[in-house]
């Protein structure tokens, strides 16, 4: 197949954007200096879903985060649908890894190009009722997630691996070179702490169920089911830029088989599905086709879409608000969902996070876990503090600098000292003091707030039947934040001794007792 | 892999020890005596001084000058305490200039090599940083020294032999292996052992659980110490923590007492530094424990002031 210069261009841009995204991606991690130098998160600065989600939550949009991704709107009703095929890195991902894999030439009946607007409208009305879901769907979200929950895991534990391998065997030349280089590749290519996430093999097992897509027909995620694809379709419907002929040569026909996205028909040319390869630019045997900009065309073809199905589409959203909460109230029920510093408050956070996994990406003590069913069942993949698994840094506030959308606030140091995400309550029966008569007080000693918030207090006890004087932990509630490094670092084995609860949260808005919680 | 590095590690024990043990019979050479055993009267020099730099120059001087620790071509660890993720005022970490100028002695002395590390408590990047130990080592601009994150390969599980809290555990063996090492702790509030000093800031070279540690604090820092051979210590009191030790994170709670405590003998040093708590060095458990084994000298008349 001829490739023109446009195509050439084409998989330069992809290629470079999709270079971008993963050096942001590597940067999205702590090197030495507080503020992140770089906008890691632009990946979804750009993404008119995550747009769409803050624009629909409660409280004001934040334009001076998002307006790249309005820009990227009005530049795909000029252009099209130039993001998915120039700059999408799901897209780009999938069109180099069908080079590797092979690809599937299935067509699937016109039909099931719908269902990406369908998915789109759907989502939408839920998330104007209150119920968004968009983060699951999106492909950016979809993209980075899997890389940081899955990708970039792996590669870390491999690439590991073999610095390890060169470190215990003495292996000639090699190994000198792995010592040499493994600081270098610690501190720029790697995770500085090997990531670890609960829901990385499911998230795997998602991401590789799209790509693996790419075996059934070229671009299936991208033609079908990508609602952002959809969103861009519906904006491109009256495109200045302009594929000339509009319809399928009758004496060639080429385009029928060779589009990827099969915009060409003889009825017009789709916009809304014209990826903007530009592939045919150069595959066309006459070297017939042009793209240009021209206005009042009326031989675009338009959205595959009928009123019965926008409208099932538009209730099915409709259901979701009463369906999703007919269990009881996730947050209310679990004193264990604990949300990052600065998380708005549970219903808001919950239309506003779009599930990318920026901030998991970049907590330095690696508390942040995607959670399952623990937020009730459209908290899939919210960012949850696990302190058993790692806990909240005193000093950091990266989770709320990469947050493109205000799930959670962007919190100065001072503040985020004081924003409280948990109360430590501590286990009598598990605590060594408490439950074994044994010295220990590794809480206290983590404990980071000035004034502590766990403390020593020294009683007489028996213990086996002599007394003894011996110090038991105690928790000032009113000084402790719920970072959990105490929960992270209690020696004792398996469940920690003391535990973070979700109580007191600064986010939860209540009146309180004057005298205190309880008097 | 493990079993057969325990087994290597066992038999190389054994040749290592008939080897000294033979060489030992030559009276001229007398490797047996292993320094960690109290000397009958050790030196202890203690020195007040505002300028840090001098003040560390001094008391190292009037013990005799780095040069009685550090000899030429070898390979120096300094120990300083790094572990929490805060900025120098806050007395949580060893002060930076302490450090730089002991690293300084020691590249003057000839050392080959002088690497700095601990294993931190909050995140290592976080407390290199803010501790202020980051930029005064890089400052040094000498590719001799380097401050180093502890590599989780190099931890070795050792027999502590005589041990009483424990029959072993894992140790960093780029310390063990080491010609020399000096203890640089920072004096601060501890609400178990008391204080924290010099045998307490060895918990930042060892691995695993060390929380555990805590259960018998005083018999596990003297396990510890009962390993890991100190060939001097200096006490960075400075400034000192007296409360919401050891991480503090309250100007209140550090007291600026403009003091540097140096000794070979890390148990005398820290039986010194308790004095500047209000403390006798009975007081203090670890100190006990540790001259109870015969691993350093605690009645402080014993101890000969230089």
């Amino acid at each position: 197949m001829k490739n023109s210069s446009w195509t050439y261009a084409r998989k330069i841009s992809q290629s470079f954007c999709l270079a971008v995204f993963l050096w942001l991606f590597l940067k999205t991690e702590y090197r030495g200096i507080d503020q992140l130098p770089y906008p890691v998160s632009l990946l979804f600065r750009i993404d008119p879903l995550a747009a769409l989600a803050d624009f629909l939550a409660p409280g004001p949009f934040g334009w001076q985060v998002l307006w790249p991704a309005l820009l990227i709107l009005l530049g795909t009703v000029l252009f099209g649908r130039f993001f998915c095929g120039w700059i999408c890195p799901l897209g780009s991902t999938l069109d180099g890894l069908g080079k590797v894999i092979g690809r599937g030439r299935r067509t699937f009946s016109p039909g099931w190009r719908s269902v990406k607007y369908y998915l789109l409208i759907g989502m939408g009305t839920a998330t104007l009722f209150g119920v968004q879901l968009l983060g699951l769907f999106d492909p950016l979200a979809i993209f980075l997630r899997s890389l940081t929950l899955a990708v970039y895991p792996a590669y870390n534990y491999g690439l590991n691996g073999i610095f390890d391998f060169f470190y215990e065997h003495d292996v000639l030349l090699l190994s000198a070179a792995a010592k040499n280089s493994y600081p270098f590749f610690r501190d720029n290519l790697m995770a500085f702490h090997q990531p670890i996430f609960a829901l990385g093999l499911f998230t795997l097992i998602i991401f590789l169920i799209i790509l693996l897509l790419e075996k059934v027909e070229h671009r299936f995620w991208c033609k079908n089911l990508c609602p952002l694809g959809g969103l861009f379709g519906l904006c491109s419907r009256y495109a200045i830029l302009q594929r000339t002929p509009q319809k399928l040569c009758v004496d060639c026909k080429a385009c029928d088989s060779l589009c990827r996205s099969g915009a060409v028909r003889s009825s017009g040319h789709m916009r809304s599905e014209c990826l903007l390869c530009m592939d045919c630019t150069g595959f066309c045997p006459e070297e017939r086709v042009r793209f240009g900009l021209r206005t009042g065309s009326d031989n675009g073809v338009g959205v595959d879409l009928q009123r019965r199905g926008v409208l099932t589409a538009m209730a099915s959203g409709v259901m979701m608000a009463p369906v999703v909460h007919i269990g009881p109230v996730t947050h209310e029920q679990n004193p264990y969902l604990i949300r990052p510093p600065g998380a708005v408050a549970e219903d808001e956070f919950l239309q506003r996070c779009v599930r990318c996994a920026e901030c998991m990406k970049v907590c330095i003590g690696g508390t942040l876990q995607p959670a399952l069913l623990e937020a009730g069942p459209v908290g899939l993949w919210t960012p949850l503090v696990v302190p058993r698994i790692g806990y909240c840094e005193y000093n950091c506030t990266l989770c709320g600098q990469v947050c493109p959308t205000g799930a959670i606030a962007p919190l100065k140091l001072p503040e985020k000292k004081k924003n409280v995400i948990g109360l430590a309550v501590i286990k009598k029966d598990r605590c060594l003091p408490f439950a074994k008569g044994v010295e220990c007080l590794v809480c206290e000693e983590h404990c980071p707030t000035g004034e502590k918030a766990i403390i020593m207090e020294e009683k007489e006890v028996l213990v086996s039947g002599n007394i003894r004087r011996l110090k038991f932990p105690k928790v000032i509630d009113k000084l402790c934040i719920g970072c959990g490094i105490c929960e992270t670092k209690c020696p004792v084995e398996g469940a920690s001794a003391v535990r973070i609860i979700n109580e007191g949260e600064s986010r939860r808005k209540r009146s309180e007792l004057l005298a205190g919680p309880y008097g | 892999m493990t079993r057969i590095d325990r087994r290597t590690f066992i038999r190389q024990s054994i040749r290592t020890a008939v080897a000294t043990s033979a060489v030992g019979c030559l009276p001229a050479l007398d490797l047996l005596a292993l320094p960690a055993i109290a000397a009958d009267s050790p030196p202890l020099a203690m020195r007040k001084g505002k300028n840090v730099k001098q003040l560390v120059q001094e008391t190292i001087g009037a013990l005799g000058g780095i040069e009685e620790f550090v000899k030429p071509g070898e390979v120096v660890v300094v120990k300083p305490n790094i572990g929490w993720d805060r900025t120098v005022e806050l007395a949580a970490n060893t002060h930076p200039e302490v450090v730089t100028t002991l690293v300084e002695l020691c590249l003057d002395a000839g050392a080959k090599q002088v690497r700095i590390f601990d294993r931190t408590c909050n995140d290592e990047r976080r407390c290199y940083t803010q501790s202020g130990i980051r930029s005064a080592v890089e400052g040094l601009n000498a590719d001799r020294v380097s401050l180093e994150y502890m590599d989780r390969r190099a931890y070795k599980e050792l027999a502590i032999k005589g041990g009483k809290a424990f029959d072993r555990w894992e140790f960093y063996m780029p310390v063990i292996e080491a010609d020399r090492l000096i203890n640089v702790p920072i004096a601060k509030h501890h609400s178990i052992s008391k204080l924290t000093l010099g045998m307490k800031n060895l918990m930042g070279v060892i691995g695993g659980n060390r929380g555990r540690l805590h259960h018998q604090i005083a018999e596990s820092l003297a396990d510890i110490a009962s390993v890991i051979h100190t060939d001097l210590t200096v006490i960075d009191a400075t400034r000192i923590l007296v409360a919401n030790g050891p991480q503090g994170g309250r100007t209140e709670d550090v007291r600026n007492t403009e003091t540097l405590i140096a000794s070979p003998d890390m148990v005398a040093a820290d039986a010194y530094a308790t004095t500047l708590f209000g403390f006798k060095p009975e007081d203090v458990a670890t100190v006990v424990a540790a001259a109870q084994r015969g691993l350093g000298v605690m009645d402080l008349k014993q101890v000969r002031m230089v």
